[in-house]
């Protein structure tokens, strides 16, 4: 490689000015807007100096692109030990904040010194102005079990579930369930324990109301389908992670209107875009009818989240090769020539274009 | 000219491949699936999500600091912050979004230290056994019979390269990194760096036009 005087700087042409940003962006291979780039390249082709300057571009990316530095096995393989070092030391020194953690919710433990002290204080106070009233409540310690399947198989996937028991025989599923007071209830989580069969999984919702209540049975169960829907339908009041779990459990029975429905209206409103996205993978292979159709149109539409949208232009898709959607739909090809247009993934623009080519196909 | 597997609708060309998105989609449920297991204290998913990422993320490191101690620093505080943090991220954003995030924000904390103790500019040969060894030095050879002139000049090349990537700032380098040697387009380092994408286009232009100045003389 050869190093050339630096007087040669002088004689070297200079580019328009107006047009050097967008020479370095197209050097380096950022995309232009369609008349930056028409405007671009009919500028190159009259104009040397130009022209000579993106040469120079390239060449002196291609330059830095030869002396870039690439990790080596060794490196990568110590930085994974020390990591785990690092992790476990980690773990060790999180027992206390499980522990605090059981009583003050994830979020508060993160706050500025000055909060966390006058949270503890607080809690303090209020332990001891509340505590001894508490105290003289009669309590009743065990724990109901509300199941249909007399087979609780426990070998579940969460290594927090409680050890097999076998459920308690006390009011049957459906009038204990009835009497339930769902709407001050807590759903405090969700296990599910694979059946290792073709049978739906045991699925076992830990749930707290004056007293702590299990329910406990397959999602053919109503009981537990019900509280699942609720859980959906209430979004404000459990957290993501129950309400994603709630959603791919009711994928099984999305052929139930109910379900549809409660599936249809999470993916409209939830306000986590998981949640969405997994409210639609729970839709997908649903029978087709108006409320899906509607649903998918919205999410594409509407969804600022592009995952969401890709999902759904993915299910319109499915629909039309399967020959679910008319094809003289003028709300749907509306809907799909405007993404096809407008939005910001190329992915969508794309998949808009093939399903209104499938659907004209017909 | 059409070619084969491609298709044209209303102007627009169509390459069809259901496998892809199948594909794509499955990626993205499969790694949603690993965040909610390492959220739930999961740690062997929460290591399949750092293998994921993880070489990408050295190189980076590497290419802003070349020096293997720091992006050692500097992979290791990323991948802690990310472990600390996980039950904050709400699948707003990509997981890849997020943690290059935090990488950019470890990665700028990282350089702006370096450059207000200018003892750490030049680089620290490290002792190793028979003698010491400079980071070029560590890098592997590309052929078995190397031309020690070639090696040579090449390593003069890489040091005006490093002197020169020192003069940009840490925004600069930063954004010039993510662009060329991550190969991200403008509008997503600009979420990764809270900043908008005009701003990043900014970054960019006066970064290349540093390194113009500093390197035109190589060919």
């Amino acid at each position: 490689m050869n190093l050339r005087q630096s007087g040669d700087e002088n004689t070297m042409s200079r580019p328009c000015r107006e047009f050097e940003p967008l020479l370095v962006l197209l050097a380096s291979g950022e995309e232009l807007d369609a008349a930056s780039h028409e405007n671009l390249t009919a500028h190159l082709a009259g104009c040397a100096d130009c022209s000579a300057e993106l040469g120079r571009e390239r060449e002196l990316l291609a330059l830095l692109s030869e002396h870039t530095s690439e990790p080596d096995a060794g490196l990568l393989a110590s930085c994974r030990a020390n990591l785990e070092d690092a992790l476990d030391r980690e773990e060790e020194g999180s027992w206390w904040r499980r522990v605090v953690g059981a009583v003050v919710p994830a979020s508060w433990l993160s706050p500025p010194p000055a909060w966390s002290a006058a949270l503890l204080v607080l809690i303090g106070f209020s332990v001891g102005l509340f505590g001894p009233r508490l105290l003289r409540h009669p309590t009743s310690p065990a724990s109901f079990v509300i199941s249909n399947s007399a087979d609780a198989n426990a070998s579940g996937v969460n290594a927090n579930a409680p050890a097999s028991s076998a459920p308690s025989s006390l009011a049957p599923a459906s009038s204990a369930l009835s009497a339930l007071d769902l709407h001050t209830a807590d759903v405090a989580g969700i296990n599910v324990f694979p059946s290792g069969s073709d049978e739906p999984p045991q699925v076992q919702l830990q749930m707290r109301t004056q007293q702590p209540v299990t329910v406990q049975g397959t999602v053919d169960d109503d009981n537990v389908k019900n509280v699942l829907c609720y859980i959906l339908q209430n979004n404000d009041r459990f957290g993501p992670d129950v309400r994603l779990n709630a959603a791919d459990l009711l994928r099984a029975r999305h052929n139930d209107p109910e379900v549809r429905s409660v599936l249809c209206h999470a993916v409209r409103s939830d306000r986590n875009a998981a949640v969405r996205l997994k409210a639609l993978e729970a839709l997908n292979g649903a029978d087709p009818g108006d409320i899906m159709r509607q649903t998918l149109l919205d999410a594409l539409v509407d969804d600022q989240n592009p995952g969401v949208r890709m999902e759904a232009i993915n299910e319109l898709r499915g629909m039309a090769a399967k020959g679910e959607l008319a094809s003289d739909d003028d709300h749907l090809l509306s809907v799909l020539r405007n993404r096809m247009q407008s939005d910001s993934s190329n992915y969508i623009r794309l998949q808009s274009a093939a399903a209104i080519r499938d659907l004209s196909g017909r | 000219m059409k070619s084969p597997g491609e298709d044209t609708t209303m102007g627009i060309s169509v390459a069809l491949d259901g496998d892809t998105r199948q594909a794509a989609a499955a990626r993205v449920a499969e790694e949603h699936e690993l965040v909610r297991k390492s959220q739930a204290g999961n740690r062997l998913a929460f290591e399949e999500l750092v293998r994921r990422y993880d070489r990408d993320v050295l190189r980076l490191a590497m290419n802003l600091v070349h020096r293997a101690e720091d992006a050692r620093d500097i992979y290791q505080e990323s991948f802690l912050r990310v472990y600390r943090n996980l039950d904050r991220f709400r699948f707003e954003c990509s997981f890849y979004t997020w943690l290059y995030r935090i990488v950019t924000n470890v990665g700028l904390d990282h350089l702006r230290r370096r450059t207000s103790h200018r003892e750490d500019q030049a680089p620290v040969p490290e002792e190793a056994e028979g003698g010491t060894r400079d980071f070029f030095d560590r890098q592997p050879e590309l052929s078995a019979a190397s031309n020690p002139e070639k090696t040579l000049l090449g390593q003069e090349v890489g040091e005006k390269i490093r002197g020169a990537m020192k003069r940009l700032s840490p925004r600069e380098r930063i954004v010039f990194e993510m662009k060329h040697y991550q190969g991200m387009r403008l509008r997503a380092i600009g979420e990764m760096l809270g900043t908008s994408e005009e701003t990043v286009k900014n970054s960019l232009f006066r970064a290349t036009k540093k390194l113009r100045a500093s390197l035109d003389g190589i060919r």
